[in-house]
C-alpha cells in the first residue's frame, strides 16, 4: 500500500549543498542520500531554489551522461564514440598537446571555457593554470552575457559593480524593468520575490521588452513592447523628455558628473541637427511619443526610482550604448546611490561580487597565473579598444571567424588544438553553421563536460567530468550577494567521472609540469574559500561552514551601490580618471571611434528595423533565457523539457499574415542557416518580432538544417566594439513549410 | 466520519496568485520530493489563463494539485474504495493496491472538477495524486511545494487557520469552485 512515501530513513544521510548553473543566483538546498545514491532534494531556508534546482537530480542520474573517457570513431560531428580508459584518453591529449606545443607553438593552442560549472574550485581554471604553465594558449574575451554592461559600467563609473542588493526593491517608488525577465533567467536568487514584495509595498513597475514575459505578467502595471536594438533611442528620448520638462537633477548632476553638456546637446540635436525627442525615437523604436514622454516624465518625478537594465538590450550592436545611456538616465534623475535607486548600467551589487568562473581574472579560483603570451605589453595600448583586447586573445563573437582565419584574418593564432572545458560555445556562439565548419577545420579537439553536447560531438577526445553533487566545492552567486555557500559531496562519482581539478592535475603530470599543484583538493579548496575579503570577514570556522552548507554575510542590508560617494564625494570620489561619473569620457574620446562615442549615443545598428535587409528577412529575432534551462544546460532533462514546448514566438497578426497556426511547425532562418520548429502563434509578442528561446541543442539533419531549434544558427557572429556579443541582433524570416 | 462531514481540522492549501510568476518550481519539487518518475505525469500543476489582445494583456497562473475536498466526489465515485479520506485532517488518500487502474477504471479522474487523478504508467497505471506530503508533516514540516515555492505564494494549514491569515476567496483566474465537492483551498486572485 503506497499511502505516503515515507522511505526507510534509516540509511538516509541529509547533505547540506546547493549550486546549479548560470543564473546570476546560487541557491541552498539539501540533498537526501539513501545507500549511496541521491533520492532527491529539500528546500532550506529563505534562499529558494528554481524548477532547475529541483530537476538537478534528474541531470546528475540522466541516461545520456558522459560516464567514461570516450574517443571519436567516426566523423566530426556525427556524434559516434568509442569508450577508452582514462590512461588512454589523458596520454592521447598530451601527447596531441605536446606535439602541438613542439610544432607550432601556444598560439596554435585555444581554450574555451564558460559557466558550465558553479564551483569556485572546479571550473574552468584549473585547465587555465594548466596552459598557462604549459607555456600559454589563447583564451577568449568579452563576457557572451554582459561585456556591453561591463564596459559601459567600467567607462562611466570605474566598476563593474553597480548595482542594489535586491532587498532594496522595496523602497522604490518606480521600477522599470528594462529587459529584465527574473521570473525566467532567476537573475539573483530571491530577486522575484523581493520585487513582489516592492509591488504589495505600492511600487509602480514597468516592463520594458518586445515579449510579453511571465515578468511583465506578474509585476508590471505597464508593458511597453519595443524593436530589439533600439532600446538606446527610448532612453535618448527619456533624456529629451527629463530635459524638456525641467526634471533634470541639476545639482546632482554638478556635484557627482562629467560631461553632462555634451550629452544635453546631442540629444537636443545641437551636434548633429537630429533632436531625439519622442517623436524621433516613436519612428526607430516604435513605442508611441506619448509613451516615452510620460515614461520620462514619470521616471523624473517619482523619486526613488530604480531603472534596472537587463543585460539583454546590451547583447546588441552597439549594446554598449543602452547601459552608458541608462547611467546618464540615472544621474540625470539623481537615482545613484540612494535607496530606491539604481545606477541604471550594470546591476550586480558591490558586494561578493565574482564576475564568474569564466573569468580567468576573477577572485576565490584557483591561482590561474599568468598567460605567458600575455606578457608582452606595448606603449599606448588603450584598454578599451577593441584591437588592443584582441591583440592576444579572441573575441567571444569572432571565435569560428579567428579559428577559420587565423593570423592572416588578423587574429592571433593558427588555431589547431581546441580544448573546451564547462562550455558549449558551436550552441551557445553566435553563427553555430559558421562553427561547424571551423570545429571540421581543426586538428584536435578535447571536451570535458558532462553530456556529449552540440560541441562535445565534434570532438575528439571526451573527457566525463563530474558534477558538484559528486565532489566538494565553494560557491558564489555571480550576480553579486552576500552569502557563501559549500556544496558538501553528496555521492560518489557517476561511472568514471572526474573532477575538473583533477583532469587537470593528471594532464599536468603527463606533461612534466611539476609546479602545477603542491595540495590536496580538500587544501586547494580551503585556501580558496578564504581568498577573498568577504569570505574572511563572513565565515569564522571553515569546519562549521562546511557543516552548515551556508554562511550569511556580515554586511549592513540592503547594499547600495556607491554610497559612500554621494554622501562624501571628496573623501570619496568616483574610480574614474576624473573622479566622477564620466557622462563624457575622456579615455573613449581618445579612442577616436566613431562607434564608440565619448557620450552616449544611439548608433543605427546593423540587423535592426532600419536596415535594408529587413526586406528580405522582415522580422527581428529575441534570443531569451527560459526558465527550464540555464543556457544549453538540462535542455536533455526530460522533466524539465516537458513542461514547456520549445516554439518560435509570432505574433497572432504576424502569423495570420502567413498563413501560420499555432503549433505547426515552420522555417526560421537567414542567409546563415535554417531552423524547424512549431509555431507558438501569440498576442504576447511584438507584430515585426519573433522570438526564442536559446540554448536548444543543435541537431543539423542531413540536409545541415537544424531540428532541435538552436538559435545561433540564425545569430551574426559580428562583435560590437565595446566587446558585446549581439545575440538579440539579426533578422530571419518565418515561413511555413512546404 | 461520513463523507460529507466537514473536518474540524480540515488541512487546506492557500494560494495567493497575485505571486505566481508560472516557475513550475512547485511542480519539480512536488515531482522529485515523491519519485514520481514518469516525465509528463505530475501531482502538481501550474497553469496560465491568457486574455486580451496585443499590447493589452493579463495573464495569471494557477498552481493546482488535489484540493482534499470537503466531500470529494472522486471517493464516492471509487467502485474499490480505494480513494478515502482521513477522519483527523481530511486528507483525502489513495489505497493504490485496491486501485483498479487505467484502461479497466478512471472514474475518479471524470469525477473529480479539476482532473488532478493520475495514473502513473510506472505503477501499472494505479491512480496517484498530492498526499499533502505526509511524511513532511510527521516531522513538522509543510508540503514541500510551500516549501520550495520562490514567490512565497503557496500555504498549507488548517482551513480555520488559512481564512484567520487570508480570508474566505474562492475566487482566481482560471478556477471555478466547485460548492459540490467544496474544495479545501483559500485563493487570492490576481490583482
Amino acid at each position: 500500500m503506497r499511502l505516503d512515501d515515507s522511505e526507510d530513513t534509516k540509511d538516509l544521510r541529509v547533505i547540506a549543498s546547493g549550486g546549479c548553473h548560470d543564473c546570476g543566483g546560487r541557491c541552498p538546498y539539501s540533498i537526501h542520500v539513501v545507500n549511496g545514491k541521491a533520492i532527491r532534494i529539500e528546500p532550506r531556508g529563505e534562499l529558494r531554489a528554481c524548477v532547475r534546482g529541483y530537476g538537478y537530480i534528474k541531470r546528475v542520474y540522466a541516461p545520456d551522461r558522459l560516464k567514461f573517457p570516450m574517443k571519436r570513431v567516426g566523423q566530426r560531428g556525427e556524434g559516434i564514440f568509442e569508450r577508452i580508459s582514462w590512461e588512454e584518453a589523458l596520454d592521447t591529449v598530451a601527447e596531441n598537446l605536446k606535439r602541438m606545443m613542439e610544432t607550432h607553438g601556444p598560439s596554435s593552442i585555444l581554450c574555451q571555457g564558460s559557466s558550465g560549472s558553479p564551483g569556485r574550485l572546479h571550473n574552468p581554471a584549473p585547465i587555465y593554470r594548466l596552459f598557462n604553465r604549459l607555456g600559454g594558449c589563447v583564451y577568449r574575451w568579452g563576457s557572451a552575457s554582459a561585456e556591453a554592461a561591463y564596459f559601459a559600467a567600467q567607462v562611466t563609473f570605474g566598476t563593474h559593480a553597480t548595482g542594489h542588493t535586491k532587498d532594496d526593491l522595496v523602497h522604490s517608488k518606480l521600477i522599470i524593468l528594462w529587459g529584465l525577465n527574473p521570473t525566467e533567467n532567476i537573475w539573483g536568487t530571491d530577486t522575484s520575490f523581493h520585487l513582489i514584495k516592492a509591488k504589495e509595498e505600492g511600487a509602480k513597475i514597468v516592463s520594458i521588452d518586445p515579449r510579453f514575459t511571465n515578468t511583465a505578467a506578474l509585476f508590471s502595471d505597464q508593458w511597453i513592447p519595443i524593436r530589439p536594438s533600439t532600446d538606446t533611442a527610448m532612453m535618448m528620448a527619456m533624456a529629451h523628455g527629463v530635459i524638456k520638462n525641467g526634471l533634470l537633477d541639476a545639482r546632482f548632476l554638478e556635484t557627482y558628473t562629467t560631461g553632462f553638456g555634451s550629452f544635453r546637446d546631442y540629444v537636443l540635436g545641437r551636434e548633429d541637427g537630429i533632436e531625439k525627442s519622442p517623436k524621433w525615437a516613436e519612428a526607430i523604436t516604435g513605442v508611441a511619443s506619448k509613451v516615452i514622454e510620460n515614461l520620462a516624465i514619470t521616471y523624473g518625478t517619482a523619486k526613488p526610482a530604480a531603472l534596472i537594465p537587463s543585460f539583454a538590450p546590451g547583447r546588441t550592436a552597439y549594446g554598449e550604448q543602452f547601459h552608458r545611456a541608462g547611467a546618464a538616465l540615472a544621474a540625470m534623475t539623481g537615482n545613484i546611490g540612494m535607496p530606491g535607486g539604481s545606477p541604471g548600467c550594470c546591476d550586480i551589487p558591490p558586494v561578493g561580487v565574482s564576475p564568474g568562473p569564466n573569468m580567468p581574472s576573477s577572485p576565490s579560483l584557483i591561482p590561474i597565473g599568468e598567460n605567458p603570451l600575455e606578457k608582452e605589453k606595448k606603449e599606448g595600448d588603450h584598454p578599451l579598444n577593441f584591437a588592443f583586447r584582441s591583440r592576444y586573445r579572441v573575441h567571444n563573437a569572432k571565435l569560428w571567424d579567428a579559428i577559420l582565419h587565423g593570423r592572416s584574418g588578423g587574429y592571433p593564432g593558427d588555431f589547431r588544438f581546441f580544448y573546451v572545458v564547462c562550455a558549449n560555445p558551436l550552441n551557445q556562439i553566435l553563427n553555430t553553421n559558421k562553427g561547424v565548419q571551423a570545429l571540421r577545420s581543426l586538428g584536435f579537439i578535447v571536451v570535458q563536460d558532462h553530456f556529449i553536447n552540440s560541441t562535445a560531438r565534434f570532438a575528439d577526445i571526451l573527457l566525463p567530468a563530474t558534477t558538484h553533487w559528486e565532489r566538494d566545492d565553494y560557491m558564489r552567486p555571480w550576480l553579486g550577494g552576500d552569502y557563501h555557500l559549500f556544496g558538501n559531496q553528496a555521492i560518489e562519482p557517476i561511472g568514471e567521472a572526474k573532477s575538473d581539478l583533477r583532469i587537470a592535475r593528471e594532464l599536468a603530470e603527463r606533461l612534466g609540469i611539476r609546479d602545477y599543484s603542491d595540495k590536496t583538493e580538500k587544501d586547494w579548496l580551503e585556501e580558496i574559500v578564504f581568498s577573498s575579503s568577504d569570505s574572511k570577514r563572513d565565515i569564522d570556522s571553515y569546519d562549521e561552514f562546511r557543516s552548515d552548507g551556508i554562511a550569511p554575510g556580515k554586511v549592513k542590508r540592503p547594499v547600495i551601490a556607491f554610497e559612500d560617494q554621494i554622501r562624501d564625494p571628496h573623501r570619496f570620489p568616483f574610480p574614474t580618471p576624473s573622479g566622477k561619473i564620466e557622462i563624457y569620457s575622456k579615455d573613449l574620446a581618445d579612442l577616436h571611434d566613431r562607434d564608440l562615442p565619448p557620450i552616449p549615443k544611439y548608433i543605427e545598428p546593423w540587423e535592426g528595423p532600419r536596415d535594408p535587409l529587413i526586406r528580405k528577412f522582415p522580422f527581428q529575432l529575441i534570443t531569451f533565457h527560459v526558465k527550464t534551462r540555464a543556457h544549453s544546460n538540462f535542455y536533455n532533462i526530460d522533466w524539465l523539457r516537458g513542461l514547456e514546448s520549445h516554439e518560435i514566438w509570432i505574433s497572432a497578426i504576424d502569423a495570420e499574415g502567413r498563413g501560420i497556426k499555432d503549433g505547426e511547425k515552420v522555417r526560421v532562418f537567414n542567409d546563415r542557416g535554417e531552423i524547424r520548429i512549431p509555431a507558438k502563434v501569440t498576442q504576447r509578442m511584438m507584430p515585426g518580432v519573433v522570438a526564442l528561446g536559446q540554448g536548444a541543442w543543435f541537431s543539423p539533419d542531413e540536409n545541415g538544417v537544424d531540428q532541435g531549434g538552436c538559435a545561433n544558427v540564425l545569430t551574426r557572429d559580428e562583435a560590437s566594439l565595446g566587446g558585446a556579443t549581439p545575440t538579440n541582433t539579426a533578422l530571419v524570416d518565418v515561413r511555413k513549410l512546404g | 466520519m461520513r463523507s460529507g462531514d466537514p473536518c474540524e481540522m480540515q488541512l487546506g492549501f492557500f494560494f495567493n496568485q497575485s505571486r505566481c510568476s508560472g516557475c513550475f518550481t512547485c511542480v519539480i519539487a512536488c515531482k522529485q520530493w515523491h519519485s514520481v518518475g514518469h516525465e509528463v505525469m505530475n501531482w502538481r500543476r501550474v497553469e496560465a489563463t491568457e486574455s486580451g489582445i496585443f499590447p493589452d494583456l493579463r495573464i495569471s497562473f494557477l498552481s493546482l494539485s488535489c484540493l482534499h475536498c470537503q466531500t470529494p466526489s472522486c471517493t464516492s465515485v471509487c467502485p474499490v474504495s480505494a480513494i478515502f479520506k482521513r477522519e483527523e485532517d481530511g486528507v483525502v488518500l489513495v489505497d493504490s493496491e485496491r486501485c483498479l487502474g487505467l484502461p479497466h477504471c478512471g472514474v475518479c479522474k471524470d469525477a473529480c472538477p479539476y482532473g488532478i487523478p493520475q495514473f502513473n504508467p510506472n505503477h501499472d497505471f494505479k491512480m496517484e495524486k498530492c498526499n499533502f506530503c505526509l511524511d513532511r508533516m510527521g516531522q513538522g514540516k509543510q508540503p514541500v511545494c510551500v516549501d520550495a515555492c520562490p514567490m512565497h505564494a503557496l500555504d498549507a494549514a488548517p482551513l480555520t487557520e488559512l481564512s484567520r491569515s487570508y480570508g474566505d476567496g474562492k475566487v482566481a483566474d482560471g478556477f471555478h469552485f466547485s460548492y459540490e465537492a467544496t474544495p479545501s483551498i483559500v485563493l487570492k486572485r490576481k490583482r
